[in-house]
C-alpha cells in the first residue's frame, strides 16, 4: 500500500509538470470547446432572436403571424421590399398571395417558408387558422437544429473523457525496460511491475478526471452551457469514457517499441477520427453514418459516449445507455487483456 | 563469489552478442569489464541482472540463481546505466528519494540515505532542479546518486563516464572509489583503458562477445610476450636502420610512426642499455627517447590484433 501511495504521489508529480498532459489534457479540449462556442454560437443563437418578416399593412395574414411570439412583423410597402431584403431590415417579405421574396438563404427564411405553406393548406384544406399552433411546431424545429449543434459538444466532452489515453501510454512506456531507459532501470529494482502500472493507472484516471472536471465547469461558468443536467449518467459515462482512454493507452503503449511522441500522436488521431465519425466536426457526418452505417454509431466507443451524452442530458432517454456502458467496459477489458499479452514477459528479448 | 557467469550465449537473430562468456565477481573488489564499444559490456550485464533473456547459460548473483522476479536480490543490487535514467519532471531531490522509496520503507533512514547520496555526488546546490536544466556531468551524478542511494552491497556501473568532461569524470572515479571503501563490490564496465587500470581489482578483457582474459593488472600484463616500449627519435635519417635495430638482444618489433621508431622488447632487464650502446655503436644522434611499460592497450592488442578504440 505504501509503494502504491508513493508511486501514485511520484507518478503524479511527473504527469502533473509534464507540458504535454497539461496541454492536451486540459488546455486543448478549453481551446476546442471555446473555439466552436465562438463558430457555432451565431447558429445557436437564431433561436433567441426574432424573424424579421415585411409585408403591407393589409395583408390578411398579418393577424395570423401577430399571434406567433417568434415573428416580427414590420410594415413594409411592396416596392421597398428588395431594398429592406438587401439592408437586412427584414428576413423575408409575404405579399398578399402568399408569395415569398427573400434576399438571403438560411434557417429564418426556411422557416417563413414553412409557415406560408401550412396557412395555405390551411386555407386549401378551409381550415380555421386558430386550430394551427404555428409557435409550437417552429420553436420544435428550431430546437432540433440547435441540439445538431449540440452533438458536437457531447462529442468533444466524449473525446476530453478519453484522454487519459496519453498517461496510459506514458505510464506502460516508463514501465517497459525495452521500450525507456527508466523502464530498464525500474525492472532492475524490487519495485513489481504492476505496482507501478497500477498507480500510473490511478494517476492517469484522476487527473483526466480533475482535467474532465475543470472542461465542464469552464463549459457552465464561461461559456454559459448548461449540457449535463443528467448528473448521474453522465458522471458513469465519464468515468467509463476515461476508463476506456487509460485502458486504449496501456495497449498502445504495450503493443509496439515506437517513441511515446509517435505513440501519443497515434492516439490523437485515433480519438480524433473516432469523434469526428461521432459527430464532432459536423453533426451532419453523424447523420449521415446513423443513416447508412448506423452499427458503427452503436460500436464506435466516442459515438457511444456522446451520444448517450446527449440522449441522456437532452431528451432523458436512457434507453440503451446501459448497453453502451456494457460495450465500454467490454472494450476496456478487451483492450487490458491485449496489454497484458504484451507485458507479461518477465525480461526481454532485446532492449 | 558474489557473481558467477558461466557459458552465457545470447543471439540477436545472426549475431552473437555473448559466446559462452564467463567470469565471477569477488566480494568486495572492483571488477573491471573491458572492451571496445559494441564488444558486449552491456549485453552482458543486462543479462546478469535479468533484464534480458539469453539463449544459454547460468547466472547467479549473491550466491542464488538470478531470475527477473528475484526481488530479495534485487534489493541488494544498484545499478547505474549507461544513459542516464530519471524522471525528467522530478526534481533532484525527487528523483533521488523516488528510487531510494523503492528500496527502503522507513523514511527517516531513507530521508538520511538521500542527504547522504546527494552530498556523495555534490548536488546540494541543485536539489530543486530539473534534469534537463543540468549539465551533462551533473546528469551522469544524479545517475549514479539514483543508483548507489540504497548502499547496495552489489553495484554495477556501465560507463558512467561516457561523454563526461575531464573534471567530471576524476570525480565520479573518485566516488567508485569511495564507494568500495565503504564496502561495495563494484562491477564497471568501460572502454578506457586508464580507468581501468586506475580504478579496478580486477579486469576481465572482452571482444566478440567472449571473454579473453581475465585477472589483476600485472596479471594481464605478464601474459602477453612485449614487456617494455622503448620510443626513439634520431636526428637523421639513416637507410635500413629498422632492420639493424631489430637485431638488438630481445627486440620482437620495431616500427615507425610519424619519425618515431617504436621498439618492443621480451623479457629484457638491460633494453635500454643495448639500445644506446647500438646508437653509440652507429654513431647516431637522438633528440628523444622514453621507455614504456605495456599498458592493457597492448595486453588486448596481442590478443585480438587491434586497439581498444579501433
Amino acid at each position: 500500500m505504501k509503494t502504491l501511495l508513493r508511486n501514485c504521489i511520484y507518478q503524479g508529480k511527473n504527469v502533473y509538470r509534464d507540458m504535454g498532459f497539461l496541454f492536451w489534457g486540459l488546455i486543448y479540449p478549453i481551446i476546442l470547446v471555446s473555439f466552436f462556442y465562438i463558430a457555432f454560437s451565431g447558429i445557436s443563437n437564431i433561436g433567441l432572436e426574432d424573424i424579421d418578416i415585411g409585408m403591407e399593412r393589409e395583408n390578411p395574414i398579418s393577424a395570423i403571424l401577430e399571434t406567433i411570439d417568434m415573428v416580427n412583423i414590420v410594415e413594409v410597402p411592396r416596392k421597398d421590399a428588395n431594398r429592406n431584403l438587401a439592408e437586412g431590415n427584414i428576413d423575408g417579405f409575404i405579399d398578399e398571395d402568399l408569395n415569398i421574396l427573400v434576399n438571403d438563404s438560411g434557417i429564418n427564411q426556411t422557416m417563413i417558408k414553412g409557415i406560408v405553406e401550412q396557412i395555405k393548406q390551411m386555407n386549401s384544406l378551409n381550415r380555421p387558422m386558430e386550430n394551427y399552433d404555428f409557435e409550437a411546431n417552429y420553436i420544435a424545429d428550431r430546437d432540433q437544429e440547435a441540439n445538431g449543434i449540440l452533438v458536437i459538444f457531447y462529442s468533444l466532452i466524449g473525446m476530453v473523457s478519453t484522454y487519459s489515453v496519453f498517461a496510459g501510454i506514458e505510464t506502460v512506456s516508463l514501465a517497459q525496460g525495452n521500450l525507456t531507459n527508466i523502464g530498464a532501470r525500474l525492472n532492475i529494482t524490487p519495485l513489481k511491475k504492476k505496482d507501478f502500472l497500477f498507480a500510473g493507472i490511478i494517476v492517469a484516471l484522476a487527473f483526466n478526471l480533475l482535467a474532465n472536471g475543470l472542461l465542464l465547469l469552464f463549459i457552465e461558468f464561461v461559456l454559459k452551457m448548461n449540457l449535463l443536467r443528467e448528473a448521474r449518467y453522465s458522471l458513469a459515462l465519464i468515468i467509463l469514457g476515461n476508463i476506456f482512454g487509460v485502458s486504449l493507452g496501456i495497449f498502445i503503449g504495450a503493443s509496439n517499441k515506437q517513441s511515446i511522441g509517435v505513440k501519443t500522436m497515434f492516439a490523437i488521431a485515433s480519438t480524433l477520427f473516432l469523434s469526428f465519425l461521432s459527430g464532432l466536426m459536423s453533426p451532419d457526418i453523424k447523420i449521415i453514418l446513423d443513416k447508412n452505417l448506423p452499427i458503427l454509431g452503436r460500436i464506435n466507443p466516442l459515438a457511444i459516449i456522446g451520444n448517450s451524452l446527449y440522449r441522456v442530458n437532452l431528451l432523458g432517454n436512457t434507453k440503451d445507455v446501459g448497453v453502451g456502458m456494457a460495450l465500454l467496459t467490454l472494450y476496456s477489458i478487451i483492450l487490458i487483456f491485449g496489454a497484458y499479452m504484451f507485458l507479461r514477459r518477465r525480461n526481454y528479448d532485446s532492449i | 563469489m558474489i557473481v558467477k557467469v558461466d557459458n552465457l550465449v545470447k543471439r540477436y537473430k545472426e549475431l552473437i552478442a555473448l559466446d559462452h562468456f564467463s567470469m565471477e565477481v569477488r566480494e568486495g573488489e572492483i571488477l573491471g569489464l573491458l572492451g571496445p564499444n559494441g564488444c558486449g559490456k552491456t549485453t552482458a550485464i543486462n543479462c546478469i541482472l535479468s533484464l534480458l533473456s539469453f539463449d544459454k547459460g547460468e547466472v547467479e548473483v549473491l550466491g542464488k540463481k538470478m531470475t527477473p522476479d528475484a526481488y530479495d536480490i534485487k534489493r541488494q543490487i544498484g545499478m547505474v546505466p549507461q544513459e542516464v535514467a530519471v524522471f525528467e519532471n522530478l526534481t533532484v531531490k525527487e528523483n533521488i528519494d523516488y528510487f531510494c522509496g523503492l528500496y527502503i520503507d522507513d523514511r527517516s533512514l531513507r530521508r538520511e540515505y538521500v542527504e547522504e547520496a546527494i552530498d556523495f555526488v555534490e548536488l546540494k546546490d541543485y536539489i530543486g532542479f530539473y534534469p534537463k536544466k543540468l549539465s551533462g556531468g551533473l546528469k551522469r551524478r544524479l545517475n549514479i546518486a539514483c543508483g548507489i542511494v540504497h548502499k547496495p552491497r552489489l553495484i554495477f556501473l556501465d560507463e558512467p563516464t561516457v561523454a563526461v568532461d575531464a573534471q567530471s569524470r576524476n570525480f565520479i572515479l573518485e566516488g567508485i572509489k569511495k564507494l568500495n571503501r565503504e564496502g561495495s563490490t563494484i562491477i564497471y564496465t568501460t572502454h578506457y583503458l586508464e580507468e581501468a587500470e586506475m580504478l579496478c581489482n580486477r579486469i576481465v578483457i572482452m571482444d566478440n562477445g567472449k571473454s579473453l582474459v581475465s585477472g589483476t593488472n600485472q596479471e594481464l600484463k605478464a601474459m602477453i610476450t612485449t614487456t617494455e616500449k622503448i620510443i626513439v627519435r634520431f636526428s637523421q635519417d639513416d637507410d635500413g636502420i629498422m632492420e639493424r635495430i631489430g637485431d638488438i638482444p630481445h627486440v620482437i618489433e620495431v616500427t615507425e610512426e610519424d619519425g618515431d621508431y617504436i621498439i618492443k622488447f621480451e623479457n629484457g632487464i638491460n633494453n635500454i642499455s643495448n639500445l644506446l650502446e647500438f646508437i653509440m655503436e652507429n654513431n647516431l644522434i637522438y633528440t628523444k627517447l622514453y621507455s614504456q611499460l605495456p599498458t592493457l592497450n597492448d595486453v588486448f592488442l596481442e590478443l585480438t590484433g587491434k586497439g581498444l578504440r579501433d
